[in-house]
């Protein structure tokens, strides 16, 4: 029992009112002898119902503590901080404690001590054994509520919405424009000036592909943007079009991808063991944002993709790898309890299914219903259900590693349906995962399977009932105790692998696979050792999932999730999509919370745009780059940052967008760009990743020298250990890799500023991009101006001019440095500068 | 949430407040003066972690909080509980009793109960002040670690190092005032050491471990482009001169675009982070060399002697920072999650960190210092009577133990209770709330006064919660 100061009956306490009350099952009426009653009807009930209904019932407006003092099972139960009447027992009765005021911040009633006889009185009855008469169940205070949590706008459907008419009609470019400049006219602001060229194509580029545009590409554009006969809309469309079919546009929008996919390449937590096929997600997801792949048929591959059907080996593998979204969260691989393992598991694959794709926190519902969001504990488990009848195949074998787990092997060849002769005449040395029973329900599935092919129907009835068995789980990916094909293995220590669906073709993914369908208990509280009722397998009831689900026999139920996520009616996979697209572009989104859509997370600033943007993304085939493409060519991304001091006064915090966000470069970009500008960037993605190699291997501090982190690559391909990360990335606040991170932190440090100044990897690219000007005009000015230009995107004022001139000439006079060090430190105070690692 | 605060117009802002403006306000106006083309050093601006006066007399004026990551058994080591047992192998709450591993004895004049699983800490029984009575709320690592450290667990709110730097700037203005040695990455990460709502500049620094001496790190130190040297890139790469010309140069180019854009707290704190790093690099390699320190204090650190090198190195830098000026210290220990083999783990972890520990009090109480410095040993949560799993002990947030000693608390007394199997606290409890609220009591601070204004209400460290026992201030 806690009994914590003023939580009990306080304001804040209120929020978390939330009872443990209907697991009390059913009691029977408690005899009460008549003497019992009659004291009980004059002595308890009176004072009950004066002194503590108003807060403390059913009926009470607003339900203090959790605690519910009107019926026999409420009173007993207790609230919030514990048991309120422990019969026989005076200390364990918070009650008494309370009333007589016992501990500091906790009397009761408040502010008002009953009269000492009144308190005997209590006293005598709690020591009689608290006998009660008040049958019925103790109503929940606060419960989920359903039917109200409904009402929440996040929870609400996305509806048709008529784009507002500002009353200045010519300021807009598009709908988007009007719902934004009907707000600041509704909240009397105006809209700054546009952005000029410098500053806009400065920020498109950052924005779009995570990379500085090069001097010439900015001045064709200024030239373009410029041109008297030329139309602006159309300078910045054409430029808008090459940045989205630029392979950097998948790097870019990718990582924001995997920032809340949680993406690393090792396991993180007390053993840290590599992930050396984690790559293949990171570059599925990098080409699925290249090639503009719809953002639901996005989601059902990486949740359910070995469950989708394939056209070829290609399809096949690439649905496989989209998986390992599931298998590559952290893992604890000290862990003995295997089922404390596999449901750590499922709660990690709870946790980055909702809050990545739907922005809600279901994996809170876990130990207790939700404590602010109407998902209760059951919807938790329905999904569990899901996920534990699902296998995680991350791929790490022995050693320290207590939970070993294979890849899945990737295949050549795939012809629909799968080759089930080749599986059936495998020899029977294969265990069974389902223990060999054969029922009617498998029977009929490989009936249904081998219609189309006579030979193997014939087969099939050759097959004694463990070969059809087996016949069965090869048809579902599902078996244990396979080896891999020789030869084809660069993880001969994986016995355990799940056979291929096809020829395989050396290669291995982290993937899922279907297990053995089940449905999952509550665990109460979450804990292992007690278990409640068994909760059909299904999603989340307030966001109009049917209960239970309707799952497919024989399957863990991915597939239908995967569906249900990616539903057209589904309130929040469009909207959170939306609202990161907007965030990425603007720097905060229309919800400021774009992890979280519940009711602790901020409401939207702009409602109707969010869903006018969502309903967008859904017409047109949840194309993301159409959406970006929508967003970018509107006035109010144009918009300059600039500030203007009326508005300032009245919305300093732009929430309503009279001006552009000035917004801080993330890691990547800030590397990106260093390694751009200094002319050592490597625009190829690289084969693989640093880790490839590292089967089973535990990564010890040591690691942190041996991995290749100065590799001049985009900043995303640098290896991603969790725990480990590069200095350049970590220093800047890039995404935590065992968190969801839907927006990341923004710090300002000293060790950035020592890291600017000293660090050698800075140092190098100041020399380099010195180094760009040997040779090129001799003339200070000249070569100011182009390393402007190419740091900022900007040529320099007079101004700035002079000051950098005296700088290089002080520092080759009074310090005698050479023109050419002096060079490389005026380049670097270019990195080191606030300018460089912002958009304005 | 206080409504019984004073009114105080000095909070009063117009609008609903965010972040970012209130960054502004408490960046005492600096953007605002930027923004007029003044500059700000003629403007006489000042560093926001300027040293600040208290609200009253303090009886400490720095913390070293050594952090005990994992939730290290109580039982083992400073909750004496022989019913525990006499009852060991007998059905508890969940599973069977476990004995203590080791053996409790009463230590000097004040004759606490403290085990042998800290020889070396328990001979500095008188200097120490129990809390036997501590509880959280939630029995799992990473939102214990970070309810200890920031008080929410839910919630992303400043840590308790951000709080102090907040109320009390720091001394010595060319060390962050706030730095966090091996801090865990995860379990929070830089969370426990954040600034959350608070300006940035009241953020934690966090320092590597300094090296240890095994045969590894020297390869380790071989490759090292000095980041395992406590704070990276410390070493100039100019002299000081040529970089203060350079700086000068990179400040110019940013009062130029705070200029354009008007107040920028982000841009201010660029600005602010470059001038201490700038002072950084001569002060920390200063603070960081031990080379000076004696062989005698070495060895009674534990430096260079196998398992008490790496953290006896923590302490000794912990009280060079002291020493030095800095506000707020934590160093951190890992590995107390002991739900197996609990007799050779406990051994080993308490190994680790009893001489060190020690050997930091003795050092502080020889230079005068634990006067006036606070030290708290403790982790997130403690462990259960019974077994977990198999040979050890399950997490406890219903009650466990946590000791202060210095600053201010009064020294050699027990406070708080745990019930007879030290399942959970019954007597004079202190959650972590009101653990925070004594800790910037001490340090001269109410926890109901120190407040900051943000998304439209005061926040506190201990939001509507925590209270100061007195009975265990000296």
């Amino acid at each position: 029992m806690t009994f914590r100061g003023a939580g009990l009956f306080s304001a804040s306490a209120c929020l978390l009112a939330v009872v443990a009350t209907a697991a009390a099952a059913d009691k029977p009426t408690e005899k009460i002898s008549p003497d019992q009653l009659a004291f009980f009807e004059k002595k308890i009930r009176p004072v009950l119902v004066a002194k503590c209904y108003k807060c403390h019932s059913a009926e009470s407006e607003k339900v203090k503590g959790g605690l519910l003092l009107d019926t026999r099972e409420g009173i007993r139960t207790g609230g919030a901080t514990g048991h309120a009447v422990e019969p026989g027992d005076l200390k364990g009765s918070l009650l008494i404690a309370a009333i007589r005021g016992e501990k500091k911040d906790l009397l009761m009633p408040p502010k008002e001590k009953l009269p000492p006889e009144v308190i005997a009185d209590f006293e005598k009855w709690v020591l009689m054994g608290a006998p009660d008469p008040r049958d019925g169940k103790a109503k929940t205070a606060k419960k989920p509520d359903l039917a109200d949590g409904k009402n929440f706008w996040a929870f609400q459907p996305v509806k048709p919405v008529a784009v507002p008419q500002p009353k200045d009609t010519k300021w807009s470019t598009s709908d988007v424009d009007r719902f934004i400049l009907t707000k600041l006219e509704q909240h009397k602001l105006k809209p700054v000036a546009d952005a000029d060229p410098h500053t806009f194509i400065r920020r498109l580029y950052f924005d779009l592909i995570g990379l500085p545009p090069t001097p010439e590409q900015v001045a064709a554009f200024v030239k373009d943007y410029q041109s008297a006969s030329g139309n602006r809309e159309s300078a910045i469309a054409k430029v808008v079009d090459q940045l989205l079919a630029s392979p950097h546009f998948g790097e870019r929008w990718g990582r924001h991808w995997l920032d809340v996919a949680r993406f690393a390449e090792s396991s993180g937590k007390e053993r840290n063991y590599a992930y050396p096929e984690a790559w293949r997600y990171r570059d599925y997801v990098i080409a699925a944002f290249n090639a503009d792949k719809p953002y639901d048929r996005f989601l059902r591959e990486q949740v359910a993709g070995d469950l989708l059907p394939a056209k070829d080996a290609a399809q096949r593998n690439e649905q496989l790898i989209a998986t390992g979204f599931l298998a590559l969260g952290p893992k604890g691989l000290n862990e003995r309890n295997r089922e404390a393992f596999v449901m750590e598991t499922v709660d990690e694959q709870i946790d980055v299914t909702t809050r990545a794709v739907m922005g809600v926190t279901v994996s809170c519902a876990r130990c207790h219903d939700h404590k602010f969001d109407p998902v209760p504990q059951r919807d938790y488990y329905a999904m569990a259900g899901i996920f534990k009848s699902t296998e995680t195949h991350f791929g790490i074998g022995g050693g320290k590693n207590r939970q070993p787990s294979t890849h899945v092997p990737l295949v050549k060849s795939f012809t629909p349906p799968p080759p089930l002769t080749q599986s059936a005449a495998a020899p029977v040395q294969v265990a069974s995962a389902s223990g060999g029973k054969l029922t009617p329900e498998m029977e009929a599935k490989l009936k249904q399977f081998v219609q189309k092919n006579p030979k193997l129907a014939i087969r099939l009835k050759t097959m004694s009932e463990a070969e059809k068995v087996i016949a069965f789980e090869r048809l579902q990916g599902n078996v244990k105790g396979a080896k891999p094909a020789k030869n084809a293995s660069k993880y001969p220590e994986t016995p355990a692998a799940p056979k291929a669906t096809g020829e395989p073709n050396g290669q291995w993914a982290m993937a899922v696979l279907d297990g053995k369908p089940a449905d999952c208990p509550i665990y109460i509280r979450g804990e292992l050792e007690e278990k409640g009722p068994v909760i059909p397998r299904g999603f989340v009831t307030v966001l109009g999932a049917t209960e239970p689900a309707k799952i497919t026999p024989g399957q863990s139920g991915r597939l239908e999730l995967a569906n249900w996520l990616t539903a057209p009616e589904n309130p929040l996979t469009a909207r959170v999509l939306a609202n990161r697209v907007w965030q990425h572009l603007f720097g905060d989104g229309i919800v400021s919370t774009p992890d979280n859509f519940g009711a602790t997370g901020e409401r939207p600033t702009h409602p109707e745009l969010l869903d006018y943007l969502a309903n967008r993304l859904v017409a047109n085939g949840w194309s993301v780059k159409q959406l970006v493409r929508e967003v970018v060519l509107t006035r109010t991304y144009q918009l300059s940052s600039t500030p203007a001091a009326k508005n300032f006064a009245a919305d300093p915090d732009n929430n309503f967008l009279w001006r552009a966000n000035q917004r801080r470069l993330d890691a990547e970009s800030i590397r990106d760009g260093i390694l751009a500008v200094s002319g050592r960037l490597d625009p190829q993605p690289p084969a693989g990743s640093c880790l490839s190699g590292l089967a089973d291997t535990d990564l010890g501090r040591a690691a942190r020298t041996s991995l290749n982190t100065d590799a001049r690559h985009r900043s995303l391909y640098l290896p991603i250990v969790r725990d480990m990360l590069p200095e350049a990335l970590d220093l800047f606040d890039f995404a935590e890799p065992s968190l969801v991170v839907a927006a990341r932190e923004v710090t300002t440090v000293p060790s950035q500023a020592l890291y600017m100044l000293n660090s050698p990897f800075i140092r190098e690219n100041a020399a380099a991009f010195a180094k760009r000007f040997q040779g090129t005009s001799a003339d200070p000015k000249e070569r100011i101006t182009a390393a402007y230009l190419l740091a900022f995107s900007r040529p320099p004022s007079t101004a700035e001019i002079a000051r950098a001139e005296s700088f290089l000439k002080a520092q080759a006079a009074e310090r005698g440095s050479s023109s050419e060090s002096a060079l490389t430190t005026f380049c670097q105070a270019l990195f080191a500068s606030a300018e460089f690692r912002y958009v304005k | 949430m206080n409504t019984n605060r004073p009114f105080d117009c000095r909070n009063l802002q117009p609008l609903a407040l965010t972040r970012r403006d209130m960054l502004k306000s408490v960046s005492a106006g600096f953007g605002y003066l930027a923004f007029a083309g003044l500059s700000a050093q003629a403007a006489g601006y000042q560093s926001p972690t300027l040293p600040k006066a208290p609200h009253f007399t303090p009886r400490a004026k720095r913390v070293i909080f050594l952090a005990m990551q994992g939730g290290p058994s109580h039982l083992d080591t400073f909750d004496y509980k022989p019913k525990l047992k006499a009852d060991a192998g007998k059905a508890g709450d969940k599973g069977k009793l476990v004995a203590p591993v080791a053996e409790f004895k009463q230590r000097g004049q004040s004759g606490l109960w403290i085990s042998d699983a800290f020889p070396k800490v328990a001979a500095h029984a008188d200097d120490l002040c129990l809390l036997r009575g501590m509880h959280t709320d939630i029995p799992n690592h990473p939102q214990a670690f970070v309810q200890l450290h920031t008080g929410s667990a839910r919630f992303v709110r400043p840590s308790l190092g951000a709080w102090t730097l907040y109320g009390l700037g720091t001394e010595n203005q060319n060390l962050p005032g706030y730095l966090t040695i091996a801090a865990p990455i995860a379990l929070g990460g830089a969370q426990n050491y954040g600034s959350a709502f608070l300006p940035a500049s009241f953020q934690g620094t966090r320092m590597d471990a300094p090296l240890s001496t095994g045969p590894v790190d020297k390869k380790a130190r071989k490759n090292d482009t000095g980041t395992s040297q406590g704070i990276g890139n410390i070493r100039a790469n100019l002299s000081a001169t040529a970089q203060r010309a350079q700086l000068d140069l990179v400040q110019g180019m940013n009062r130029d675009l705070l200029a354009t854009t008007g107040a920028n707290p982000e841009v201010e704190g660029i600005i602010e982070s470059y001038e201490l790093a700038f002072r950084m690099q001569s002060e920390v390699p200063k603070v960081m060399d031990m080379s000076k320190e004696s062989a005698a204090t070495l060895q009674a650190y534990g430096i260079g002697q196998g398992s008490t090198d790496n953290f006896g190195k923590q302490c000794l830098m912990a009280r060079r920072l002291a020493e030095a000026g800095v506000r707020f210290i934590e160093v951190c220990h890992q590995g107390w999650d002991h739900h197996n083999g609990l007799k050779n783990r406990i051994a080993s972890s308490c190994v680790a960190v009893d001489q060190p520990i020690a050997a930091l009090l003795a050092d502080l109480k020889q230079r005068d210092m634990l006067k006036d410095t606070l030290v708290i040993w403790g982790g997130e949560f403690g462990r259960t009577p019974t077994n977990g799993a198999a040979d050890g002990r399950g997490h406890n947030a219903k009650g466990y133990s946590m000791w202060l000693a210095g600053g201010g608390v009064k020294p050699g007394i027990s406070y708080g209770a745990t019930d007879d199997y030290g399942a959970k606290a019954v007597e004079d409890k202190m959650h972590v709330h009101d653990l925070h609220a004594t800790i910037l009591h001490l340090l001269g601070l109410n926890h109901e006064q120190l407040t900051y204004r943000y998304a439209g209400r005061d926040f506190r460290l201990t939001d509507v919660y925590g209270s100061v026992p007195k009975a265990i201030l000296a």
